[in-house]
């Protein structure tokens, strides 16, 4: 049981924080359900994107915080793209992500942020992503050396991976679209 | 000299016709001397060979097998008529829709052309040449109902010069559109775009206004109608009241308050509302003091303009009329009995929306402030229902009310202005907003005036502490949900007008399941009826918005005014005949006539049955019910039917 006039109220502020950091409107969605139907991950997810937007409608933001959702999805935008209504959904998913961040509610897997936090600062440091050294670095931090070591020879032999870190012209406009977002020198917490 | 014709259409027809067969067959019948197969028979050159064949066999009675009669009749009258023909010495054979495209094997279905072929050939081999006759035009409509359709419908009949009466049975003109506070989708002032226009049908010189008037009877046919019209008596001499409204502020006797759903209350001698046109007071009998109690007459003593008169009668006025227009509206269903669930109306704060629709208005009893019905306070928390007596087959209401889902939109948007710390809550099952800027407005709800939409129906509405808990469903969220309202505004379907199956059926026109006016065609003929000359505009066809009320009444006005432009009309001569020789006089033919076509006549040393020719209808109930089987239809007779029935069974 929901009760509305609660989760409408109670929800109001941070439904408010999500619109203005996000610059979306919740309210445009239509609950049609293209998000979801162009998804690639929400096999995963415990809210398809749709339900993840109607829940902010109704003010259900804990839920929304705390979904598997906020920390699964893959930011691929595909859902962003196709939104009939111009809804940035994957924005408002990464901002209810980085709420949550804030708020310390993400405690749940904190593989994940780690893991987050690595791919950007691999991504700071290399200009693009070095899978290579990402995944070593992931391994030693959660102390799981092995994880996925079987799949290095095969990965190698394609060439998916590459043991040398990828050269691109301009590192330092990189660092500066860093910089940008997040206002201080060096690369994200 | 019988020709006949065979169709192809296209394939529609050759796909499982041999129509070569079919003309083979048919060249070997009684009577017929030419036979021809023909691609499209109904374009020009397939007219052409038509009348080319009549010419030049000199042809005088044709078969067309083909289409359905009501589908191509009419034009292949024309055409034989334009060769010089009587246009009725035709006989349409269907072989399409009651034979190619219903049966699949070549040979049966062939077999089954030529049968109907050779019933269709006995037939016209007794058809007389028939001559339709006409009937002279009265030039001057009815249009029964004066709401925005009504208005409308007048005011376009009165400008092309043709002579009004606009019958309206409440004391004043307006009708729902009237009660509304502001209209979708554009927000317009209701009665500011409204209220010109009854000021225009008051003084239109064209235009005889009878307010308190009811239609009581409906004699007559197209173009000639003689219709009593009850003016029921208000006890106020109209010409004389200026309108001061002193008798209403004098009044002693309370009575409800009909123009404001009951949102307020009125006196037992009244102006309905400010604009109220005719701006005149009326007194309901029933409420008054003096009529319950025999002691009063306050209003006459202070009334200055001696307005007053205790003894006022109903009259009845007669006049002729050549068409009418029925734009009776619409009435709001009465969800009480149905929706036990919602309180039965047992919750004060339980209300429909033509009651919240006068809370909103600035005229209302409130003075444009919600206050909910219970303790006058303002709501802070509105739940919207949807649906209420619509899309239900449980309360036997399966249809949409159309204006339901853009009404509680606008509804919503009004009380975000009023109050902008409210909080609306519209339970829906689907938006439907199809009309021209509807669904942007709708969207506009949500996006701009924070109208939560719950995608849902209500189970349950019980108070607690003050408030209406409102137990409902998120489909979409798939939970339960609860709401803890102010008030609770129900979106009723709409029902015809009270009063209108009565009046559908003095005027002979049917009504759907639910009891709204039928068209003649539910596409091709959506503002006539099945009765000549009767015309229908507004919500009294089915439930409808401004826009499209207006629209219809323009098109209905369109046929008025082309009827009324004729001096004479055309009428079928497919009508009863009655041999007067043999007629015994026993008027079981008037009785069952359900046109009232036939009427008792002197004539052979007694009294006879007489068919007025342009009141029949030429259905037949006559023809069966007279007992010596002296009525026939001309074009249906007895012979020719029975000589179809041999010709099939041979």
């Amino acid at each position: 049981m929901i009760n509305l006039s609660q989760t409408v109220k109670e929800g109001a502020a941070v439904v408010a924080e999500i619109e203005r950091r996000s610059g979306q409107r919740i309210t445009a969605c239509l609950q049609c359900g293209r998000c979801t139907s162009t998804c690639v991950a929400a096999f995963a997810f415990d809210y398809p994107p749709h339900r993840l937007m109607h829940l902010l409608q109704i003010g259900l933001v804990e839920e929304v915080l705390r979904s598997e959702t906020a920390q699964l999805c893959l930011d691929c935008m595909t859902c962003s793209m196709r939104c009939p209504v111009k809804i940035d959904v994957a924005g408002v998913i990464e901002t209810a992500k980085a709420i949550a961040d804030e708020a310390g509610l993400r405690d749940t897997e904190p593989n994940l942020r780690l893991f987050r936090r690595g791919f950007l600062n691999n991504v700071c440091r290399h200009g693009r992503l070095h899978e290579t050294t990402l995944l070593l670095w992931f391994n030693l931090r959660t102390g799981k050396l092995t994880n996925d070591l079987s799949l290095a020879p095969l990965l190698l032999r394609k060439k998916k991976v590459r043991i040398f870190p990828p050269r691109i012209k301009n590192l330092r406009q990189v660092r500066r679209l860093f910089q940008q977002v997040n206002g201080s020198a060096g690369p994200p917490r | 000299m019988i020709g006949v014709f065979v169709c192809q259409c296209g394939t529609n027809i050759a796909a499982t016709v041999s129509t070569d067969r079919v003309v083979q067959a048919a060249k070997s019948m009684l009577g017929v001397v030419h036979a021809e197969s023909i691609q499209y028979t109904c374009s020009d050159p397939g007219q052409r060979a038509i009348i080319d064949a009549i010419q030049q066999k000199g042809l005088t009675r044709v078969v067309m097998a083909g289409c359905s009669p009501r589908m191509h009749e009419i034009t292949f009258r024309r055409a034989i008529g334009r060769a010089g023909m009587n246009p009725f010495m035709l006989e349409m054979v269907n072989i399409r829709e009651q034979c190619s495209w219903i049966h699949s094997g070549i040979d049966e279905t062939t077999e089954k052309a030529i049968d109907l072929v050779r019933k269709g050939v006995a037939r016209v081999r007794r058809q007389k040449p028939l001559q339709p006759g006409s009937s002279p035009v009265a030039r001057r409509a009815l249009v029964i109902g004066a709401g925005v359709a009504g208005i409308q419908a007048a005011l376009d009949i009165a400008d092309a010069g043709i002579p009004v009466t606009l019958v309206e049975k409440s004391p004043t003109i307006g009708g729902n559109m009237a009660r509304l506070d502001k209209t979708f989708p554009t927000l317009d002032c209701s009665s500011c775009i409204l209220t010109p226009r009854m000021v225009e049908v008051k003084q239109h010189e064209n235009i005889k206004l009878m307010v308190n008037s009811e239609v009581e009877k409906v004699r007559g046919y197209i173009g000639n109608f003689e219709i009593d019209i009850r003016k029921k008596a208000s006890c106020v001499i109209e010409e004389k009241c200026t309108g001061c409204l002193i008798c209403q502020e004098k009044c002693p006797s309370k009575a409800p308050d009909d123009f404001n759903a009951c949102a307020g209350e009125s006196k037992a001698i009244s102006i309905p509302f400010p604009q109220a046109v005719p701006l005149v007071a009326s007194l309901r009998k029933e409420y008054c003091r003096l009529f319950i109690s025999g002691k009063c007459s306050v209003c006459q003593k202070v009334c200055p303009a001696d307005a007053i008169d205790y003894g006022q009668e109903d009259t009845v006025v007669t006049e002729k009329f050549g068409a009418v227009v029925v734009a009776t509206g619409f009435g709001l269903y009465d969800w009480k009995q149905s929706y036990p669930t919602y309180g039965m109306g047992m919750y004060p704060d339980v209300i429909n929306a033509l009651k919240y629709e006068r809370l909103l208005s600035a005229s209302g009893p409130t003075g444009g402030h919600i206050e909910r019905p219970s303790d006058g306070k303002e709501p802070r928390d509105i739940v919207f229902i949807s649906c209420i007596g619509s899309r239900d087959e449980s309360v036997g209401r399966p249809q949409c009310c159309s204006i339901g889902c853009m009404y509680m939109a606008k509804q919503a948007i009004l009380t975000k202005e009023h109050i902008p710390d409210s909080q609306s809550y519209i339970f829906y099952i689907d938006v439907r907003a199809a009309g021209k800027g509807y669904d942007e407005f709708a969207r506009r709800a949500q996006t701009d005036f924070g109208a939560i939409y719950i995608r849902g129906r209500v189970g349950k509405i019980y108070p607690r502490g003050g408030k209406l808990v409102v137990m409902g469903t998120d489909t979409l969220a798939g939970d339960q949900v609860e709401i803890e309202a102010d008030l609770v505004v129900l979106a009723t379907g709409l029902t015809p007008a009270e009063g209108a199956g009565g009046l559908a059926r003095r005027l002979n026109i049917s009504t759907d399941g639910q009891g709204f006016m039928a068209e003649g065609h539910p596409k091709l003929k959506p503002v006539e009826t099945n009765t000549g000359g009767v015309f229908l505009a507004g919500a009294c066809q089915g439930p409808k918005d401004i826009p499209a009320s207006v629209a219809q009444a323009g098109a209905a006005a369109a046929k008025v005014i082309g009827l009324l432009s004729r001096e004479e009309i055309e009428t079928s001569p497919m009508v009863a005949e009655v041999n007067q020789l043999k007629c015994t006089g026993c008027f079981k033919c008037r009785d069952v006539c359900p046109y009232g076509a036939i009427e008792n006549q002197d004539a052979m040393g007694g009294q006879v049955a007489h068919v007025i020719a342009s009141l029949c209808q030429g259905c037949g109930l006559c023809n069966v019910a007279c007992p010596p089987g002296v009525i026939s239809l001309k074009g249906y007779t007895d012979n020719q039917l029975i000589a179809e029935v041999v010709e099939v069974l041979r």
